[in-house]
Parts: structure tokens; C-alpha cells; sequence
């Protein structure tokens, strides 16, 4: 499984987001929050902040019923909180000026609070589903891991296939991982635990602006006319 | 197990409650001003509104522009509020904005919050229609339709100004000796001429002012025809009429008029192309062949006499004999399309005199003087030697001498009883007519029955319906009743009207016996008995 794989998919759709948005700087300037693909970026944006700000979250609630897993769902909140940042950046049109601009802002730190949580959070050893493992099945897996590395590195045995280049990659890269993981274990479960507790109030700080705004955009732009 | 709140955590719910709080605070402190999407202008007008220069003075002041929407007030009201100017444009529908704003499309065209510098109009003028303002761009496209002009080439100062310094910027550079011509023709005042479409030039369509610019004209500077004119009713107030200005182009004087247009064309006036059928002289025939200068001698294009003998006084070969006009015998076609009809003449043409020949009559072409009496022309014919005068009418008739109808009865001597069966050799004996005698005995002689005590006047006694039977009323020596004669002549005069005998009823023996007395002149009875009686009466 590729690393990171969420974060590669973001920087794509920002690199295509661009190539766009520079295209239209090019054909007729650059967009205003007003105008109509100000707007369309504003509005996508959020609702891509809407889904990284609730989804996450409710999938973590919904233990009874869940649907995916956690991981995935990270991964799509880490991607919408880049995307949908990024695109209410452009729906600024380079104007930080009143509410507008501190909401901007509001964006910018939640987003870099975003991926400091995310560090922290990978730092913090895990199962498929995302829950927190004790550090005793952490050294029980990291034996088994160091294991696996001396019977690969002991080469081939009758009746085994012969791991490919890959799967030595990735066998390696776990085995790393899952050393790193017990080691910061201790200060990352304390740190991700004070990192929730900043983060999460930040982003219901950036939605309540973010409704203030988008009420008095409506109003004045709309109801006035 | 940790099983986090999610967003809905008490840090989160009060963060929300004191980011709203922050909000309101902000809103109530700053005037709603935390909602403005960018800084106002401070772009000034040419005066300032109400002590608002511009519409960075008005500050916090958001409900200057946006009023509250129960208010009823569009944002456009709050505009021509202030901008009252732009209010009067669009009430009379003039102006950059006349028949084009209204207080509901004003950010249309124009924004705010776009900085202290930022533009206040961001109308795309390549849509603005421009005709609306009374000058159209036909002429001057703008660069976004296709054209090479920006708004700021003839607006540098303002949209809303126009300076017509920014005419002559550019039409020096493109003709300079025209333009300082043109503006000395016409005055500086571009626009009090040209709307855009009217640009009178190249492209201009004169013919759609109802004067099409062709030929000659077509080559003329403007100013021969608009001379003076400075403005579009003195330009379109120029006469139409040829003699308006080419009174003094008129080699006929005025002769034919004013409309030179009904003969000449504006390419030229060598091109006359008179339509003879508008003048009172159509032509037609030989005269539609002939060169105008053959009649017009001396280009007189007037006055021209419209009689044939005008101009066909030469070519008379009667020699004036004809009062007439010659049209009334011969048409324009040729002098040989003769067209005379004798019975319009005072001697219709009949029977054979119909198919003779016209010199039989006009000997020598000589028409005039002809005689109409029968022996002006038949007198070498008369075989009656003149003897029933000239007029032969009287008796012939045109078809044949032989068909002729005399009528006794006109004469002297009417003809009845025998007289109309006689021949008329009989009593005109030789062909002899005039002179013949009407009376009785010329013709008649007196019969030996008469003896001679009639005498000559046998009508005294006779009728023309016959010698018998006769009257005679005396004088008779002898008493005409006598025994029961009752008028007949035969009983007493049975062989001679100048003898007579008794004998008829007297028997002569019984006579003689009677008388045997008497030796002598027993036959003359009336000697002794002159009253028919036996006495001696």
C-alpha cells in the first residue's frame, strides 16, 4: 500500500485545480469571490470542508454500524481538507479583507492544524480500523515483524516463494514504522489527545465564520439587490 | 477504549458560542463593515454629493447603499439617491445612461468593494449599445468586436464625457487637409453632424437620405451641396431641386423649366435623354430619327412652334396651297404616308370619281383653286353642248354619264298623260334639247279633220292623255244639244269636224221629199234652219 496515498491524491487534484484556475486567469483574469466561478469555488469548497469537518467524525461515532474504515475515512478527511482549503483559497481571489479574510485565515490554520494532527496521528500505532493498540500487541507484532525480516534476509527455503522486491519494501518500511510507533507511543497518545482538543474546536470556530459568512454574503449580495 | 466526541465536543460547542459572540461583537462595533468584501473608493466625481467625494467618505455606513431589505429600497434606489444626476439621465432617456440604466441593473455595470483604486465600472462595454446614446460605433468598433478602438480613445477623461478634441486626435493623423478643411466647412462640433452611421463618408448611404449620390454628384465635396450647414437640419434641410444649384448650369435659360431631371441624368449633362412624349410635341416616326438640333436650330428649346409648317415650310411641294396643316393629310411616318381623306373635303369623293386618278382633277400637283363644279372638270364632255347649262349634276350622277335621272317635270314643259310614254327623240329629235318648243303645234300639226278653224292651240280642246276625247265649248254656230247631241261631235261631224250633215238623224228622203221645193242647196241645212228648228230658227 502505497504511503500516504491520500496526500499524493491531494496534491494531484491541487495541481489540476491550478492548471484550471490558471487557465482562467489567463483567458479573462483572475476569478472574483463574486463572480460566478468565485462563487462555484467557494461554495464546492465548502462543502468539501463541510465533509472533512462532519464525516470523520460521524464514522468515528458510528460504532454500532460502521461503514468503512477508519483509515479511509482519514484519508478522505485529509483529502476534502486539502481540496476543499485550497478551493476556498481561490474563492478568496487573493482579497483577505473583513470576515472574508479571517475565515481565510481561520481556513489556513485549521488546514495546518490538520497536518500536524495528522503526524501525531501517525505516530500512533493502529489496527486496520484505526484503533489505538496496546503496546504489548504493538512488541508482539514488532517480534513477529523481526521474524519475518531474518527469514527473508535468510533467503529463500524449500517449499517458500521468494519475496519480490516490493514486498521486501514494504516489509521493511513496517517494520520501521512499527519500531517508531512504540517509541513515541507514550508522547503521541498525550499529544494527539491535546491536539483534539485544539483542532476540533478550530474547526467549529471556521464553520460558524463560515455560515456568518456565507449568511451575510447571501444577504447582501442577494436579498439587496 | 478512547472514543472521541467527534466535532460535537464541549471544547468545540463553546469555541462555537464564543466565535459567534466574537462575531456580533465585531458586527455591532465595526457596522456590519466586517462583512465588506473589500475597501470602498475613493474614486472622486466631478462634485462632491450631499459632502460625499466619494464613496469612501461614507465609511461604515453600509445602509448609504444597502438598504434593509424590508425597506422596500433596491440598492439602485440608493444610487440615483445620491446620484441624482444620473436619476434625471435616466427619467429622460438621454445620456450614457438614458434607455439603457435603470435603478434595478446598476451593478450590471458597475461594482464596489474592490479596493481604494479599484474601477467603480466593470460594465463589459463591448455589449453597452452605444447607439443609445445617439452615436453609434459602427464606424469606430471596439477592440472586443472586432475592431481596434477602446473606450478610452474617444473617453480619456470619463465615460460619461466626451470632448471632440478626441476626433480631431485621430482624424488629423488619418487626413489632416481634409479634416482642417472639413472642420473649417463645418465647425468643430463633430457629433452635432455625425452619429456614428452617418459618418458621410465612404461608407455613408446618401441614398438612404432620399438623395442617391451618383455621377457628378457622387464626386462633389459636401460642402458644394451643404454649404454652411453645421448641423444634421441645415445638412438635411439642403435643396433637393436641380435649380437649387445648378441655376447658373442652365443653357436654356429657363426655358424648359426647372426639372432638370426629366432630360438630364447626373452623369452628365451631354446625357440628356428626353422623353419627347412629356412635352406637348410627342415624337414619332421619321421625327423620333432626326438629330435634336434638326427642329431645336440653335439649341432653341423653347418656343419651338408645334405647327408643321414650323419646321416643314421648305418641304412643302404644294407650294402653300393648303391652308391646312400638313397633318392633316400626311402623318410623321413619311410625306408618303398620306393619310387625306377626300370626304373631309369640301368634294367627298363618289362613285367614279372615287378610283380617278388624283392629277385627272390636280393636274400639276395643283390642288388649290379646284373647281367642285361638274364642268370645271367635264365641260370638254358635255354632249349636250351646253345646252342644259354646267351643272351636270342635275341630271347624272357620278357612277356613268349614262346613269342619269331627268326629271321633266323640273323643266318648262312637264311631262303628263302621252307625253311621259313618248320617247324623247320623238320631241327631241337629233339630240336636240335646249330650245325645243313647248307648244302643241309644234309638234302636233293640226289634222285635216280641222280644216283650219282650230287653229294652233290644240290644248283648248285636248289633253296630253290623248287626242280623245276632246272638249270644245264653242263658239258653234249650231247649237251643240241640238237633237240630243250632248256634246258629240260625230253625230253632226262624223267625217270632218269642218263639215257637218244632218243627214245622221234627219233622213235626206224623207228630207228631199219635204223639201222639193228647194233645188238648190238642199245640203247646207243650217243656211235655213241656223237654230236647228223647222221654222226657220
Amino acid at each position: 500500500m502505497l504511503r500516504a496515498k491520500e496526500i499524493l491524491l491531494a496534491v494531484v487534484a491541487v495541481v489540476a485545480v491550478t492548471g484550471l484556475y490558471l487557465g482562467v486567469v489567463v483567458a479573462v483574469g483572475v476569478p472574483e469571490a463574486r463572480g460566478f466561478l468565485g462563487h462555484s469555488l467557494g461554495v464546492l469548497g465548502f462543502v468539501l470542508m463541510l465533509m472533512t469537518e462532519t464525516l470523520y467524525s460521524l464514522r468515528k461515532r458510528a460504532l454500532r454500524r460502521p461503514w468503512g474504515t477508519m483509515r479511509s475515512w482519514l484519508q478522505f478527511h485529509i483529502f476534502t481538507g486539502i481540496v476543499g482549503a485550497y478551493l476556498v483559497f481561490l474563492h478568496a481571489g487573493w482579497v483577505f479583507h473583513g470576515l472574508a479574510g479571517v475565515l481565510t485565515l481561520m481556513t489556513a490554520v485549521v488546514v495546518t492544524s490538520g497536518f500536524v494532527g495528522r503526524y501525531i496521528y501517525t505516530a500512533v500505532p493502529r489496527t486496520a480500523d484505526g484503533i489505538v493498540l496496546e503496546v504489548g500487541e504493538v512488541q508482539a507484532r514488532l517480534a513477529a515483524a523481526q521474524s519475518e525480516m531474518r527469514r527473508l534476509k535468510a533467503g529463500p527455503v524449500a517449499g517458500s516463494v521468494a519475496l519480490s522486491s516490493a514486498e521486501m519494501r514494504e516489509a521493511l518500511r513496517r517494520l520501521g514504522e512499527l519500531e517508531r510507533q512504540l517509541a513515541a507511543m507514550r508522547w503521541a497518545r498525550r499529544l494527539l489527545a491535546t491536539w483534539h482538543t485544539i483542532h476540533i474546536p478550530l474547526g467549529m470556530v471556521l464553520f460558524v465564520t463560515a455560515f456568518v459568512h456565507a449568511g451575510a454574503a447571501m444577504y447582501y449580495a442577494t436579498l439587496l439587490r | 477504549m478512547n472514543r472521541p466526541l467527534g466535532c460535537l465536543t464541549g471544547s468545540a460547542l463553546i469555541a462555537a458560542i464564543l466565535a459567534s459572540l466574537t462575531i456580533l461583537a465585531a458586527a455591532a462595533a465595526s457596522g456590519n463593515a466586517i462583512f465588506s468584501p473589500g475597501e470602498l473608493s475613493t474614486g472622486s466625481g466631478e462634485m462632491a454629493v450631499s459632502g460625499v467625494e466619494s464613496h469612501s467618505d461614507l465609511g461604515r455606513e453600509c445602509a448609504a447603499c444597502h438598504p434593509s431589505f424590508w425597506s422596500g429600497e433596491r440598492m439602485g434606489d440608493r444610487c440615483v439617491a445620491c446620484h441624482g444626476n444620473l436619476a434625471e439621465e435616466i427619467r429622460q432617456g438621454n445620456g450614457l445612461h438614458g434607455g439603457y440604466a435603470t435603478t434595478a441593473n446598476c451593478r450590471d455595470c458597475h461594482t464596489e468593494h474592490r479596493g481604494r483604486e479599484a474601477a467603480l465600472t466593470r460594465a463589459d462595454m463591448r455589449g453597452f449599445p452605444h447607439e443609445r446614446t445617439g452615436y453609434l460605433l459602427w464606424a469606430h468598433p471596439l477592440s472586443g468586436s472586432g475592431g481596434s478602438f477602446l473606450c478610452v480613445d474617444c473617453h480619456p477623461a470619463s465615460l460619461q464625457i466626451f470632448e471632440v478634441d478626441s476626433c480631431q486626435g485621430c482624424h488629423l493623423q488619418l487626413d489632416a487637409q481634409y479634416a482642417i478643411q472639413h472642420r473649417a466647412d463645418f465647425g468643430p462640433g463633430c457629433v452635432t453632424c455625425h452619429d456614428g452611421v452617418d459618418s458621410y463618408g465612404r461608407d455613408f448611404d446618401h441614398g438612404a437620405r432620399g438623395f442617391l449620390l451618383t455621377g457628378g454628384h457622387a464626386e462633389l465635396e459636401c460642402v458644394f451641396c451643404h454649404s454652411g450647414a453645421t448641423t444634421i437640419e441645415a445638412l438635411r434641410a439642403a435643396p433637393t431641386e436641380c435649380r437649387s444649384c445648378h441655376a447658373a448650369d442652365d443653357l436654356h435659360e429657363g426655358r424648359l423649366g426647372e426639372s432638370c431631371g426629366d432630360c438630364h441624368t447626373p452623369e452628365g449633362w451631354g446625357d440628356a435623354t428626353l422623353d419627347h412624349r412629356v412635352t406637348r410635341f410627342s415624337l414619332s416616326g421619321q421625327h423620333l430619327r432626326v438629330e435634336c438640333e434638326a427642329c431645336h436650330i440653335d439649341r432653341q428649346w423653347a418656343g419651338i412652334g408645334m405647327s408643321c409648317r414650323a419646321c416643314h415650310s421648305q418641304d412643302d411641294r404644294h407650294q402653300d396651297q393648303f391652308a391646312v396643316d400638313c397633318a392633316d393629310c400626311h402623318t410623321a411616318d413619311g410625306w408618303g404616308d398620306i393619310t387625306f381623306s377626300h370626304a373631309r373635303s369640301s368634294f367627298p369623293l363618289e362613285g367614279s370619281h372615287a378610283s380617278a386618278a388624283c392629277a385627272d382633277c390636280h393636274p400639276g400637283g395643283r390642288y388649290a383653286e379646284t373647281p367642285s363644279t361638274c364642268v370645271g372638270c367635264h365641260a370638254g364632255q358635255d354632249r349636250h353642248h351646253g345646252q342644259f347649262g354646267t351643272d351636270c349634276g342635275a341630271c347624272h350622277r357620278t357612277t356613268r354619264w349614262g346613269d342619269w335621272t331627268f326629271d321633266h317635270d323640273l323643266s318648262a314643259f312637264p311631262l303628263t298623260g302621252a307625253h311621259r310614254g313618248a320617247s324623247c327623240q320623238s320631241c327631241h329629235s337629233g339630240g336636240r334639247f335646249d330650245g325645243t318648243p313647248s307648244s302643241c303645234a309644234s309638234c302636233h300639226n293640226e289634222p285635216a279633220s280641222h280644216g283650219s278653224a282650230f287653229g294652233s292651240n290644240c290644248g283648248a280642246c285636248h289633253s296630253t292623255s290623248g287626242w280623245r276625247p276632246a272638249t270644245f265649248n264653242g263658239p258653234h254656230p249650231f247649237p251643240m244639244s241640238h237633237g240630243g247631241a250632248g256634246g258629240d261631235c260625230s253625230t253632226c261631224h262624223p267625217g270632218s269636224l269642218v263639215e257637218y250633215t244632218c243627214y245622221g238623224c234627219h233622213d235626206r228622203g224623207k228630207m228631199e221629199d219635204k223639201h222639193k221645193e228647194i233645188t238648190s242647196n238642199l245640203g247646207s241645212c243650217a243656211t235655213c234652219h241656223p237654230g236647228g228648228k223647222e221654222d226657220g230658227d
